[in-house]
C-alpha cells in the first residue's frame, strides 16, 4: 500500500519535471490569487478595530463586534441592504433570462454577416464604462433637455422624469443594465449552443419539431446545466452588485432606491474615511454572498443540476 | 537556455513575493518607527555633527545646511489645470535652488487634489506617504485629521528659533487658535481681510430686457427671476449644495445669542433644523414650482455644470473666484456677444426684513499640522520652508513671476502683468496662490489698503471688467459688520466625526426632497425630513455640541 502511493508520488512528480514550464506558468496566477486576493484579506481585521490610518492594522484598538453593532443600527444600513437586495433581484429576473432569449433568436439567424454585425453592436454597451453610460443614460432620459423627452413633447405627450422619480429610475435603472449586459452574457450561450449535437435537431426534424419546438426541447434542456451553473454564480452577486452602475445613474433627487451596500462603502470609505465602518460592510456583504451561494448551490443539487462546489 | 529561463522566472516571482511581504509588513514597520520616532530623531540630531547646538536654545541650527540631504515633502492642491504640472514645473525648479540646495534639503511637492483633498489624504496617511504638512482650510477637518491620530505636537518656541520672520507675522494667531485638547498643534497662513474676488455677476442685457434694476434683497430678486421667465431669457440657475453648508447666513437673525450660533453655525454640517434653514429651504421651494431657478438643479454637483449653464445662456447668474486670466467671460461673449454684466449685491440674497449677512473667515487661512512621521530634522526643514517663503522677495516671486517677463513694475513699485506672457516661468491660472497659501491668502502690502487693493485688482479683476471688481470690493466693505465665524470648537466633537458623512447624504436627499414638495406639502415634508435628520445622527452631533459649549471649549 505505502509502496503504492509512493510509487504514485514519484509518478506525479516526474510528470511534474516533465512539464515544469506548465506549473511555473500556474504559479503567476496562482501568486496573483495568493498576494491580491488572499492577501488582501489581511485588511478584514480593520472590521474589529477603532481602525486609525496613522496607527495602521497592529496598533489600533481591538474593539470586537462594536462596529457591527454600530452599522446595523445605522439609519440607513436597513435601507441599503433592501435596495441591493431589490436592484440585484430586478436585475437578475431580467438580466439572467435576456441573455438566454437573445443567445436562442441569434441562433436562428442564418444571414451570417447581419449575425456578425448585430452580435457585434449587442457586445459594444459591455465595454463602456458606466460613467459614459450614466452620461448617456442622462442625455437621452433627462426631464429637461433630455432626447426622449424632448421626442415625447414632440409627439404631444408630458415629460417623463426617467431618472429623477424614484419608481421610474428604478425602471430605467433596469432597463440600462440590461441593454448593458446583454449582448455580453449572450456569448456564454451561444457557445454552449454550438455545442449541442446536430443529430438532435435532426431527430426532432424527423419527429415533426418546427424551429419553434426544436427551440424549446431540444435547445433549452441542452443549455440547462451551463444555465443553472450561471444562476448560482448570479446568485452570490445578488448581496453585492455594482457600485459604478447605481453611482453612476443616482442623483440627489432619488435616494429611496439608491442608497445600496457598495454606494455606503463608497460613502463611508472613499469619502468620509471612515475604514472599519465600510470594511464592516464589506464582510457583511461577502459572508451573505457566499451564504446565498451555497444555498442555491444545495438547492441546485437537490434539483438534479450538478452545481458548483 | 531553459535553465536561464527557469532562474529568470523564479526571480521574478520571488521578487513579486517579497514585494508583497514587505508590503503587508509596511505598516507594522511604520507603527514602530511612530513609537519610536522621537527617539530616533534624537539619535540622528545627536549623530549631526555639522549641526551647531546654539549656546541659548536646545535647537540645532541648520543654517549651515544638513549633513545629510533631507526630504522635505510639500503639499500642493493639484486644481487639473491644462497643461500645468504641480509637481514639476519653473517653480519647483526655483524653490529647489534658491531654498532646497542652500540647505542640502530635497524639496519634494506631493500633490493633493483639490476636488478630492480628504480622500488623497486620508489614502496618504494609510499608506505612509503623506506629506510633511498635514493642511486643509477648514477647522473642523482639521480636527478630524487631529482625530486620526495623524499629527504630531509642534513647539512653538522651536518654530520662532527656525522662522523667526514667520512666527513674528503669526504668533499672534497661531499662539491663539493653534491648540487642540490642551497642546500645540497647528500653525497657520496669515488671512488679510480681502475676500472680495468671489463675486456674483448677474446679466445686465437681460435686466434692461425687462426694465429692472439690480435686485437688492430676495423679494425683488425674485420679482427679477419671475420676469426673467416670463421673458424666456432664462432661470437664476442652482447647483446642489453638498458641503461648506453657508447658505443659511443671509436668512439668520442678526446679533444671535452667542450659544444658539456656537451650536448650529457649522461650515462641516448643515443645521437642517434650524430656523434659518427652514427659511431657506421654504424660498427655494417657491422658486422652484414656479420655475425661478434650474429645476433639474440637483444634478449640478460642479462648478463647470453651473457655470456652463450660465456660459450657455441658461441661467443669468454665477458665482466665482475672479482672476485676471479667467475666461468665463470670454466663453459667455462668445455664445452671446450681446451679453452685459453687472455685480450682484451679497443683499440680493436676503430677505428685506434680514440683514445681508456672510460668512467672516477665521484671521488664518490654511491651517496646518505637521505630520506624525516628521523626524526632527523634517520639521526643522518644514520652519526653514516657512521662513524662506515668508521673506517678501520669495513671496513675491512666487505671486508675481519674474521681472520684465511676467510683470514690469510700475512708478508705485506694484507690479503691472504681462497677461500676453507665456514662457516658462508663466504662473498656474490661479497666481501659484496653491504654492504661497501656506504663508498667505492673498497679496498684502501691510496696512496700506489702497495699495494692497490696487496689487489684487491687477491679479483678479477681469481685463475691461475691473468695474464688476470694485463693485465687489464696496459691496465688501459696505455688508462688513454682517459678517460673522463659525464657532471654533477646540476640543475634537467625535459625533460630528461619526456622523458627518452619513449626514450630508442625508441632507443632499432630504433638503431636494424638501425643495421640490409642492408648496402645500412643504412644511410637512420639512418636518418628517427634520425628524430623519436627527435620527440619521444630527441630534448626536447638538448634544455634543452642547456639551462643549456648557463646559466653555468653544470661541
Amino acid at each position: 500500500m505505502a509502496e503504492n502511493a509512493k510509487r504514485n508520488n514519484k509518478h506525479l512528480l516526474k510528470r511534474m519535471s516533465r512539464q515544469w514550464q506548465l506549473y511555473v506558468l500556474l504559479m503567476i496566477p496562482l501568486a496573483f490569487a495568493l498576494l491580491f486576493k488572499y492577501g488582501a484579506m489581511i485588511g478584514l481585521v480593520a472590521a474589529f478595530q477603532d481602525y486609525k490610518v496613522v496607527k495602521g492594522f497592529w496598533d489600533s484598538k481591538w474593539v470586537g463586534f462594536e462596529v457591527f453593532r454600530k452599522i446595523f443600527s445605522m439609519k440607513n444600513f436597513g435601507l441599503a441592504v433592501r435596495n441591493t437586495l431589490l436592484l440585484n433581484l430586478l436585475t437578475l429576473l431580467f438580466n439572467f433570462p435576456m441573455p438566454i432569449i437573445l443567445a436562442l433568436l441569434l441562433n436562428e439567424v442564418k444571414n451570417v454577416v447581419y449575425k456578425k454585425v448585430t452580435q457585434t453592436l449587442l457586445y459594444l454597451p459591455h465595454f463602456l464604462s458606466f460613467v459614459i453610460i450614466g452620461a448617456i443614460a442622462y442625455q437621452m432620459f433627462g426631464v429637461n433637455s433630455g432626447v426622449v423627452n424632448n421626442l415625447i413633447e414632440h409627439l404631444g405627450g408630458q415629460r417623463i422624469p426617467f431618472l429623477q422619480e424614484d419608481m421610474h429610475w428604478l425602471f430605467t435603472y433596469v432597463l440600462v443594465n440590461v441593454w448593458q449586459s446583454m449582448g455580453w452574457g449572450s456569448i456564454i450561450y451561444l457557445a454552449a449552443i454550438a455545442g449541442v449535437n446536430p443529430e438532435l435537431y435532426e431527430a426532432a426534424t424527423i419527429d415533426g419539431a418546427n424551429r419553434f419546438h426544436k427551440i424549446i426541447y431540444v435547445t433549452l434542456p441542452c443549455i440547462k446545466s451551463t444555465a443553472v451553473t450561471l444562476l448560482i454564480m448570479n446568485l452570490g452577486k445578488v448581496m453585492g452588485g455594482s457600485f459604478e452602475s447605481v453611482y453612476a445613474l443616482r442623483n440627489a433627487a432619488t435616494t429611496e432606491f439608491t442608497t445600496t451596500i457598495p454606494v455606503l462603502i463608497y460613502q463611508f470609505g472613499i469619502m468620509g474615511g471612515k475604514f472599519s465602518e465600510s470594511t464592516a460592510m464589506g464582510l457583511f456583504q461577502s459572508v451573505v454572498g457566499v451564504v446565498l451561494v451555497l444555498v442555491s448551490d444545495f438547492a441546485a443539487k437537490k434539483l438534479g443540476e450538478e452545481g458548483l462546489i | 537556455m531553459c535553465n536561464r529561463w527557469k532562474k529568470i522566472i523564479t526571480t521574478v516571482l520571488v521578487s513579486a513575493m517579497t514585494m508583497g511581504m514587505a508590503a503587508c509588513g509596511n505598516s507594522n514597520e511604520e507603527a514602530a518607527n511612530d513609537t519610536s520616532a522621537g527617539k530616533l530623531a534624537q539619535e540622528q540630531e545627536s549623530e549631526v555633527t555639522e549641526g551647531v547646538e546654539s549656546e541659548t536654545t536646545a535647537y540645532t541650527d541648520y543654517s549651515g545646511g544638513f549633513e545629510s540631504t533631507v526630504t522635505l515633502q510639500i503639499p500642493v492642491f493639484d486644481r487639473a489645470y491644462e497643461g500645468w504640472d504641480v509637481t514639476d514645473n519653473y517653480y519647483t525648479d526655483w524653490v529647489q535652488r534658491e531654498f532646497g540646495d542652500k540647505y542640502n534639503i530635497d524639496v519634494e511637492f506631493v500633490a493633493i487634489a483639490r476636488s478630492s483633498q480628504v480622500q488623497d489624504y486620508m489614502q496618504l496617511l494609510a499608506s505612509g506617504q503623506a506629506p510633511d504638512i498635514i493642511f486643509h482650510y477648514d477647522m473642523p477637518q482639521m480636527l478630524s485629521y487631529y482625530g486620526e491620530a495623524s499629527m504630531q505636537p509642534i513647539d512653538f518656541e522651536e518654530i520662532a528659533f527656525y522662522a523667526p520672520t514667520y512666527w513674528n507675522n503669526m504668533s499672534e494667531t497661531i499662539n491663539m487658535y493653534g491648540q487642540v485638547g490642551g497642546e500645540n498643534y497647528f500653525f497657520f497662513a496669515d488671512r488679510p481681510d480681502a475676500a472680495y474676488n468671489f463675486m456674483t455677476v448677474i446679466r445686465q442685457d437681460w435686466l434692461d430686457a425687462v426694465n429692472m434694476e439690480v435686485p437688492q434683497n430676495l423679494e425683488e430678486m425674485n420679482e427679477v427671476l419671475a420676469a426673467w421667465k416670463e421673458a424666456g431669457l432664462g432661470n437664476g440657475g442652482g447647483r446642489l449644495i453638498s458641503n461648506s453648508f453657508i447658505y443659511d447666513y443671509p436668512y439668520r437673525n442678526f446679533e444671535m445669542d452667542e450659544k444658539e450660533h456656537a451650536l448650529y453655525s457649522d461650515l462641516a454640517v448643515a443645521a437642517f433644523t434650524w430656523e434659518p434653514t427652514y427659511r431657506y429651504l421654504k424660498n427655494m421651494n417657491y422658486q422652484y414650482n414656479n420655475g425661478l431657478i434650474d429645476t433639474e438643479f440637483y444634478l449640478n454637483t460642479d462648478d463647470q455644470s453651473t457655470q456652463a449653464d450660465f456660459v450657455a445662456g441658461h441661467s443669468g447668474i454665477f458665482g466665482f473666484y475672479s482672476s485676471n486670466n479667467s475666461t468665463i467671460i470670454e466663453s459667455l461673449l462668445q455664445n452671446a456677444p450681446e451679453a452685459k454684466l453687472s455685480y450682484l449685491p451679497v443683499s440680493a440674497n436676503a430677505p428685506a426684513d434680514c440683514k445681508p449677512q456672510s460668512r467672516a473667515y477665521w484671521p488664518f487661512g490654511m491651517i496646518m499640522g505637521i505630520n506624525q512621521d516628521c523626524t526632527d530634522e523634517e520639521r526643522a526643514a518644514v520652519w526653514m520652508y516657512m521662513e524662506w517663503l515668508s521673506q517678501p522677495e520669495n513671496l513675491f516671486c512666487f505671486q508675481n513671476g519674474i521681472e520684465g517677463e511676467n510683470y514690469t513694475l510700475d512708478e508705485e513699485g506694484l507690479p503691472v502683468v504681462n497677461t500676453d506672457y507665456d514662457g516658462e516661468s508663466k504662473l498656474s491660472p490661479n497666481n501659484n496662490k496653491d504654492y504661497w497659501c501656506l504663508v498667505a491668502e492673498s497679496v498684502t502690502y501691510g496696512d496700506d489698503e489702497a495699495k494692497t487693493y490696487e496689487a489684487n485688482k491687477r491679479l483678479w479683476a477681469i481685463p475691461g471688467y475691473e468695474y464688476l471688481l470694485d463693485d465687489s470690493y464696496s459691496d465688501y466693505q459696505a455688508v462688513a459688520e454682517y459678517r460673522t465665524t463659525d464657532a471654533l470648537f477646540n476640543v475634537v466633537l467625535n459625533s460630528l466625526n461619526d456622523y458627518k458623512a452619513e449626514l450630508t447624504e442625508q441632507w443632499k436627499a432630504l433638503y431636494v426632497k424638501c425643495v421640490m414638495a409642492s408648496e402645500a406639502d412643504f412644511d410637512a415634508v420639512y418636518e418628517e425630513a427634520c425628524q430623519t435628520y436627527l435620527d440619521a445622527g444630527y441630534q448626536e452631533v447638538l448634544d455634543e455640541k452642547q456639551e462643549a459649549i456648557d463646559a466653555g471649549n468653544y470661541r
